[in-house]
């Protein structure tokens, strides 16, 4: 069953232009994922061990997911055994009608989450808004997020584009809206003293905690959690309710599967040893326990996944969303999260998007938001081939015929032209003819159809006055040509 | 209970080093540690000293309040008697909140059946919870620890619950020397021992690495945005 994703809002022209018009946004995500790269790197350098588990970890994802339906089967019995219930969402609404019904049979209002790009994925808090619900975000980037009605701009850190005067401003409007103290100032620890204050309210005011999950082990029936803040912790441990949203692809199949895995996500992702908190629930609280959830719910959310395994595609599913791909790409880093439309931005983002969502609905993404540079590929620590993935999607949308004819035509008779040398060298001679008309001060400033997309943001060098191959021919006669 | 199968696996093969590498992994993580291997009354003197470093200034006459796991582990720390010579108010988890302090079986079944059981049930649960984020400290022990990461382990039962490790302001832990483990998978392989010998696993296990962190402030570190702003650890022998 195809999977369905929000829809991206503003088209991809408006999304590129507004992210390249903002600077301080742009400045912002640069610095974040250069500093998060440099620390991956740091981290497996100083830590031998991570490169040595990092291979048996690609090998136990890869190895689940020629499994994955009898996992999901001996995951469902071993977390019914302990009390808890499973259910599979195909997509968003069977989330939404899973939750809600929850809410209604507890009478419950108030929701606590802890970040989920699951849920993300299926719009969990607009669905449970539009029924009347509070929900809150309680991861501190989530927050910000949530406060300014904005989608995360990172798989890690969702609120790295936004400056701690902006943030104070979202905290002031929130204070005057809860009649509460507003933050004292904007230095890190007073922003941090007023969420943590106007979360730890909402946590022991819930009901219900949502999570996602960062893996789901099988053997045991166990979900795994990694947080760094304790607002997981704080999720599953206070209101009486917890609910897990996991995608099926976050299934292994045992827990020395997950011990080589536990470490490869924060290393790769902030160059962390290990996530501050690492939770493993096995069902709800057992009889005696005096604290933890009575009801534990795992929803395994399909959404578009099922649909790869088997196919080539299958190894995207092996993602453990570190973020790693994101912090290296040239792409990222210039246009930051926000302008992908979708809550998976980066190369994962260009592959995962549209492979959930169907490839009608962001084909943009592979055609445009890559340059092709292979950097993802090293980044992955599960190896994914994100740079063949993203080839093949474009080939796909070429196949389908998804472009407009002029443009399909134009790159038929370029690609013809510049298939053998006398071609090229004929291109080369027509554009300096033709570029005359459109040069200013020696450089190429506008350019007439497809090219103009190029000269539109930024100049380019005119076609030499005399090739290298023409100068070749008139100095070296006698050469082999 | 995984103490045993820590020392026989791993622990004495490097033992100093564990301890030492543990220790500065968890003040890497901006946690606050203390080293106790002369006994019990070595332990007592290293959490009085966690005590007045970590649990803030109270106004004048406000008692401290801790709240401890109660773990027969603890019982030869007289945790009440060297708390209350500290001027703290110690309440052990079993506690029932509001009562008389009786200890509760922990092995007793929690209250279920009728509706009314069940909303008492939740009245106590959810004092135990307002008592917990009233508390100034959170005492627990572990069940292993890390020394390549500064880790911990908290398996939540009736007797050792998820609350005094997370509410409170500050959490320190106590861990014998000989819970300490090379690395993460060494000791996430003491849980397959836990299971055979408790027939299951932990409702929840919390690996646990330094205080709570986060970095979603213009990538600035801020510790303490939900979980304990400071997070100690006493390494001991008792």
């Amino acid at each position: 069953m195809p999977g369905v994703l929000p829809p991206a809002g503003a088209s991809w022209p408006e999304r590129r232009r507004r992210a390249l018009a903002d600077p301080t946004m742009r400045a912002a995500v640069a610095l974040s994922a250069r500093n998060l790269a440099e620390k991956k790197a740091a981290a497996y350098a100083a830590y031998p061990p991570g490169e040595a588990m990092r291979k048996p970890a690609v090998a136990s994802r890869r190895e689940a997911l020629k499994h994955t339906d009898a996992l999901l089967e001996e995951l469902t019995r071993q977390v019914e055994a302990r009390g808890g219930h499973v259910s599979r969402a195909g997509g968003p609404a069977d989330v939404g009608r899973y939750v809600l019904a929850v809410a209604r049979r507890r009478g419950a209002q108030r929701v606590v989450k802890s970040k989920s790009m699951a849920t993300e994925e299926v719009a969990l808090n607009e669905q449970l808004e539009a029924a009347g619900l509070h929900v809150r975000e309680t991861d501190l980037g989530e927050y910000i997020i949530q406060l300014a009605r904005e989608r995360p701009a990172h798989i890690l850190v969702p609120a790295s584009h936004k400056t701690r005067q902006q943030i104070r401003a979202l905290f002031d409007a929130e204070a005057e809206k809860s009649k509460v103290a507003p933050p004292t100032g904007d230095a890190t620890p007073e922003l941090t003293a007023f969420a943590r204050r106007q979360l730890r309210a909402e946590f022991l005011a819930a009901e219900i905690g949502i999570t996602g999950g960062n893996f789901l082990v099988a053997e045991t029936g166990t979900l795994v959690l990694i947080t760094n803040e304790g607002n997981g912790r704080m999720t599953t441990s206070l209101p009486p309710v917890h609910i897990a949203v996991v995608g099926i692809d976050k299934i292994v199949a045992t827990w020395d599967d997950v011990a080589v895995l536990l470490q490869q996500a924060p290393m790769s992702g902030t160059g962390q040893l290990i996530s501050t908190y690492t939770s493993f629930i096995t069902g709800p609280r057992l009889p005696g326990e005096l604290d933890g959830p009575e009801e534990f719910h795992l929803l395994l959310l399909d959404n578009g996944r099922h649909e790869l395994l088997g196919t080539a595609y299958e190894d995207v599913l092996s993602c453990i969303r570190c973020g790693a791909c994101l912090n290296v790409c040239p792409v990222f880093r210039t246009i930051g999260g926000q302008a992908y439309g979708s809550m998976y931005s980066g190369p994962i983002g260009v592959v995962l998007t549209p492979l959930l969502g169907g490839l009608d609905q962001a084909p943009e993404l592979p055609k445009s938001a890559c340059a092709m540079c292979y950097a993802c590929r090293d980044a992955c620590p599960m190896e994914i081939e994100l740079p063949r993935h993203i080839l093949a999607l474009r080939r796909t949308e070429i196949e389908e015929s998804m472009e407009p004819l002029t443009v399909r035509l134009t790159f038929e008779l370029w690609g013809r032209f510049w298939a053998n040398p006398s071609g090229f060298r004929l291109t080369a001679r027509l554009a300096r003819l033709g570029q005359r008309a459109l040069m200013r001060n020696g450089r190429l400033t506008r350019a007439p159809g497809l090219v103009g997309g190029w000269t539109a943001t930024r100049d380019s060098p005119p076609v030499a006055k005399e090739t290298f191959h023409e100068w070749w021919q008139r100095t070296r006669t006698g050469s082999p040509t | 209970m995984n103490r045993e199968g820590a020392a026989d696996r791993l622990g004495q093969e490097s033992g100093g080093d564990l301890v030492q590498e543990f220790m500065n992994h968890w003040v890497a993580l901006s946690g606050d540690a203390w080293l106790a291997l002369g006994g019990a009354d070595d332990v007592r003197r290293a959490l009085a000293e966690a005590i007045s470093a970590m649990v803030p200034d109270r106004a004048p006459g406000a008692r401290p309040r801790v709240v401890a796991w109660a773990t027969d582990e603890l019982a030869p720390l007289d945790l009440p008697g060297l708390l209350a010579s500290l001027g703290c108010e110690c309440v052990s988890w079993t506690d029932r909140p509001g009562g008389t302090g009786a200890a509760r079986d922990p092995r007793a079944p929690a209250a279920a059946g009728s509706e009314d059981d069940a909303g008492s049930a939740g009245a106590v649960m959810s004092q135990r919870r307002n008592l917990c984020a009233a508390s100034d400290m959170g005492i627990t022990t572990c069940s292993w620890a890390v020394a390549d990461t500064g880790t911990i382990a908290l398996c939540a039962t009736p007797s050792t619950g998820r609350l005094p490790s997370l509410l409170p302001t500050a959490h320190v832990a106590l861990v014998r020397s000989s819970q300490i483990v090379r690395s993460v998978p060494d000791g996430l392989r003491l849980m397959a021992d836990y299971r055979v010998q408790h027939g299951g696993l932990p409702s929840t296990v919390n690996l646990v690495s330094g205080p709570s962190r986060s970095a979603d402030i213009e990538g600035d570190l801020a510790v303490g945005v939900h979980g304990p702003r400071r997070a100690g650890v006493i390494v001991g022998e008792w």
